[in-house]
């Protein structure tokens, strides 16, 4: 009997030169669909940043961990209008349905990425697709909102509050979460009912990290800490800056911050000596800084997963977040392994009570190894997505529904 | 650090959410007592005040940090220089400009300054001003719920 075939739709394919904690996850999730034995197809662009979207990598087929990896190119975008539009949507300001519409079709969208889905849709047991707010995802959904298990990915921001999010979420066969936190908020904004959903989330393998090996590479003989990703405003990377500068300047404590991923650094001038951009690292160097690392911290408060924060935890390293991301404080509680700062001196306390009490650090480190590797264990997560595809049953017809156009207009 | 809640750690009863309340108790203890009332504070949470609308009690402390930030001292401007080759050098040359400049720049600065407290003063009083009427209406609200609310409930 030939194997079950699974569609995964994602902007963009992650790996080298792309890295987003959505991207990673669609992929891991995949390959980890095509080792339990399903046929995958995962349908992307031939984009890698997500600020211009141009076509970098050639179009075509690879096999890539047991997938079929299909790269299509991105349509030509009215990035003027996207930006226009964008920018009033961030604002909170009213937006017509159509420049909803529009906006999705000049964010990011394939036209031929759509043709090759409707060709094979049929063949497809489901088509799993995120993040919520791409135009592909929305439009690869909404197209065969029948055989679509949604990975929304959902934060909450005003792009949420958009109608053609209310319609995404009403119509698709159904929702993988990534915490409950993420579901909490889905039901709150579009009324999804618990039946229609499930919380699956992302396997993490456990690896072996020195916490000694990053300072003795990088020539750090301070305490330090750590954030890991993306480097921008919506991340929290500039709140992280000034609280480490301020908290130097207060305390007169010698430490040190670390920062590995890619995006430019807003930091005081003051604290330019006292912070290394380690840039990319491969994923050991990554573990090792974490595992050497006073905290992990995560300033951002637009997560639905926190994947990195979810990696420190497993290297040992208790987690410091910022309280008005319900998901990572979430994460903190669950796994007992953290703590989440209002403001300032919530941060200086918090960081300060790590400094001095080292035991209570290695016994939140302890707490927060044995949590993920009980919760976030592959095997567990590959029962769950099963449970899931078999209780959402992705089987409903495919309605009339409009297409991404290329160089549309509202 | 010494003024931080006891702990058992490894203790059954050991979990963070108790662990933080007891450190944001400490927090809300010393901020009340103006331990946190510092220019540096205000400045570092420049980005974090969107997130923090919702506290009542936050923009009142949010302003007293800004009143230690509101008045430049001219006089204690540092000049620092990192580069080693003659920097005790190009210490004593920019300090001469700098000197040389304050003709100019005194009367700016001065005026910046009286705008600064002018700016701080009209905040604190319109943030007085609201939370006394808010007080009201609330006080308002529940007295004509009670007149409102039916015998024996």
């Amino acid at each position: 009997m030939a194997p079950e075939r699974l569609a995964f739709v994602c902007p963009r394919f992650a790996g080298d030169g792309a890295v987003g904690g959505a991207e990673t996850l669609l992929k891991n999730l995949a390959a980890r669909a095509a080792r339990l034995g399903f046929a995958v197809d995962f349908l992307t662009t031939c984009a890698q940043s997500h600020y211009t979207w141009d076509n970098t990598l050639p179009p075509g087929r690879k096999t890539i961990d047991g997938m079929d990896v299909h790269f299509f190119p991105v349509d030509e975008r009215n990035t003027a209008d996207f930006l226009r539009i964008q920018q009033a949507i961030d604002r909170g300001h009213p937006v017509p349905p159509g420049d909803e519409l529009h906006w999705l079709r000049n964010g990011v969208c394939s036209t031929a990425l759509m043709a090759h889905l409707d060709r094979h849709a049929a063949g497809y047991r489901a088509i799993l697709t995120g993040p919520y707010l791409f135009g592909l995802a929305w439009f690869a959904a909404t197209a065969h909102p029948g055989k679509t298990l949604l990975i929304p990915c959902l934060h909450d921001e005003p792009f949420a509050r958009l109608a053609c999010m209310k319609r995404l979420f009403d119509e698709v066969a159904g929702c993988l979460f990534n915490s409950l936190a993420e579901r909490e908020l889905a039901a709150e904004l579009f009324g999804i009912p618990d039946e229609r959903s499930r919380i699956v989330g992302m396997g993490l393998d456990p690896f072996d990290a020195d916490p000694a090996a990053f300072a003795a590479r990088r020539g750090l003989s301070a305490p330090y800490v750590l954030y890991s990703g993306r480097r921008e405003p919506l991340k929290g990377t500039p709140l992280l800056c000034d609280y480490l500068n301020t908290f130097r300047e207060r305390t007169r404590r010698d430490i040190h911050l670390v920062f590995t991923g890619s995006g430019a650094i807003d930091a005081p001038p003051s604290l330019r000596p006292h912070l290394l951009d380690a840039g990319f690292v491969s994923e050991q160097e990554k573990h090792d800084a974490m595992a050497g690392a006073l905290a992990f911290i995560h300033p951002s408060v637009n997560e639905s997963f926190g994947i990195v924060l979810l990696e420190a935890f497993l290297a040992g390293t208790p987690g410091l977040v910022h309280a008005q991301s319900r998901v990572l404080v979430q994460q903190c509680r669950a796994a007992n392994a953290g703590f989440w700062f209002r403001h300032y001196p919530d941060f200086e306390t918090q960081l300060l009570f790590l400094l001095d009490h080292p035991d209570a650090r290695a016994e939140l480190g302890k707490r927060g190894r044995d949590f993920v590797a009980r919760e976030y264990a592959w095997p567990a997560i590959e029962q769950k997505f099963i449970q899931a595809l078999d209780a959402l049953r992705p089987v409903r017809s495919s309605p009339e529904h409009p297409q991404p156009q290329p160089k549309g207009t509202p | 650090m010494t003024d931080t809640p006891a702990l058992s750690i490894g203790a059954p009863g050991f979990d963070v959410d108790r662990l933080v309340a007891d450190l944001q108790a400490t927090v809300d203890r010393k901020m009340a007592d103006g331990l946190y009332a510092d220019a540096r504070v205000a400045r570092a949470e420049r980005t974090n005040l969107v997130h923090l609308r919702a506290s009542d009690d936050f923009i009142a402390f949010y302003l007293t940090c800004l009143r230690e930030a509101v008045f430049v001292d001219i006089s204690d401007y540092e000049i620092h220089e990192r580069r080693r080759f003659l920097g005790p050098l190009l210490v004593a040359f920019k300090k001469t400009v700098w000197k040389l400049l304050k003709f100019y720049t005194y009367r700016l600065w001065s005026q910046q300054n009286q705008v600064n407290g002018l700016v701080v003063t009209a905040l604190e009083g319109m943030e007085d001003q609201t939370a006394s009427k808010l007080a009201a209406l609330e006080q308002r609200i529940a007295e004509l719920e009670a007149q409102t609310r039916p015998h024996g409930s």
